[in-house]
């Protein structure tokens, strides 16, 4: 009964598992065979696409990492203010030159897989206008967290956020 | 309740009940995403975890048509049922049909899953989480996020299947299923069996078993 109940159990774990993977395949394929011509044209600023678009999405994804480390403190009942304010200052880092990163040619007509949509240069303008918003967000963001205030950090936070979204609804792939 | 002869209950109050809140559930958990509340959608989440907790632990202190390890037995009959099926000499089944069992761990399986991603899942912008999602680093839970998301292509797949199949019994197969879903009640003549087991839940045994569901969503709440 057991080992039926157990294998019952393996399968449709297995097949939850397959089915996840038949859904990715496509997406890493395309990716693949993309990669592995395209990308290797050299950019204005000596960067191949394929490293400019590299380049930003560790870069995005350091300071995704920030965020969530400095949110996991606010949630804790005793935040870390050191935590924050590392993670804060990193934010800001992170940011610095982000107008520059992304030049004509790393957009998904690359071959090189990225969740930048075609949009952005299309409006490039208001592009940057919410990536200075972010920078802008993010030093008061740094700013708060140096001040100490749970409150303020976390009003601070909630801003710049909603500059990560602002941006992310218009010029990013919706994977949702 | 069972008093009427005429009559005889098929599912414990339990068993409507959360089946009901689910639907309603699933209905605001999906609304709540797709609007971004995401205040609500963790509300609605951890009462939806708390009741797939429930119903897997009434899968083993409810009432017969409610337990899992007689719905296993009896999905030996899967074959003999579904030739039934394509006979045109379908009869109602007492408690879940063969099918309607694969049905019922296809989607508490999918439940499972995608209320258990929920509490890991973090979003793009790095600000919104799952109340576990501070023991998982960024892209951790963003791989979560994406199994959440995918996981929910298959329970809204799985979720239409059933209802489709539930409208195929009602009109082609004329096996009225739904009204026993709300009072639990289904005349006896339905059932060619002389005999069949009382179905009501027991006091203790919910009890127990909502206390359990209701602790882990507490310990949810309170782990971080």
């Amino acid at each position: 009964m057991l080992n039926r109940k157990i294998g019952l159990l393996c399968t449709s774990v297995a097949g939850v598992v397959l089915l996840s993977a038949c859904g990715q395949s496509g997406d890493s394929e395309a990716a693949s065979e993309a990669t592995s011509d395209a990308g290797t044209t050299v950019l204005a600023n000596g960067m191949t696409v394929a490293e400019q678009i590299k380049l930003r999405h560790d870069a995005l994804e350091a300071i995704g990492d920030a965020l969530k480390g400095a949110g996991d403190q606010l949630k804790s009942g005793s935040p870390d203010m050191a935590v924050i304010q590392a993670a804060a200052a990193s934010v800001v880092e992170k940011s610095t030159g982000m107008e520059d990163w992304f030049p004509e040619g790393t957009g998904p007509d690359s071959g090189v897989e990225t969740d930048a949509l075609a949009v952005i240069w299309e409006d490039k303008p208001d592009f940057l206008t919410k990536v200075s918003d972010m920078q802008g967000a993010a030093a008061k963001f740094s700013e708060a967290a140096q001040g100490g205030d749970a409150a303020a950090i976390g009003g601070a936070m909630k801003e710049l956020g909603g500059t990560c979204k602002a941006c992310h609804d218009k010029y990013r792939k919706d994977d949702d | 309740m069972a008093t009427n002869p005429e009559h005889h209950v098929v599912w414990d109050w339990t068993v409507r009940l959360v089946h009901w809140l689910m639907v309603i559930l699933v209905l605001l958990l999906w609304w709540t995403a797709e609007e971004g509340m995401m205040d609500w959608h963790k509300r609605c989440g951890l009462t939806m975890l708390g009741l797939v907790i429930f119903r897997i632990i009434w899968g083993f202190s409810g009432s017969w048509t409610a337990r899992f390890v007689p719905m296993f037995r009896r999905l030996g009959s899967l074959g003999g049922y579904v030739r039934d099926l394509k006979n045109g000499s379908h009869k109602p089944v007492f408690g879940h049909g063969p099918l309607g069992i694969l049905s019922v761990f296809a989607l508490l399986g999918a439940l499972s899953v995608q209320v258990g991603t929920g509490l890991f899942s973090v979003d793009v912008d790095g600000l919104e989480s799952g109340p576990l999602a501070i023991w998982v680093s960024f892209s951790t839970g963003r791989d979560i996020a994406d199994i959440h998301e995918l996981n929910f292509d298959i329970l809204s797949t799985l979720i239409s299947l059933h209802v489709v199949a539930i409208l195929v019994y009602q009109f082609i197969l004329k096996d009225n299923l739904i009204p026993p879903m709300v009072t639990g009640k289904r005349p006896r003549s339905d059932f060619a069996a002389s005999s069949l087991p009382s179905i009501k839940a027991g006091f203790w045994a919910f009890v127990l078993s909502a206390g359990i569901a209701a602790g882990c969503v507490y310990s949810v709440l309170n782990a971080v």
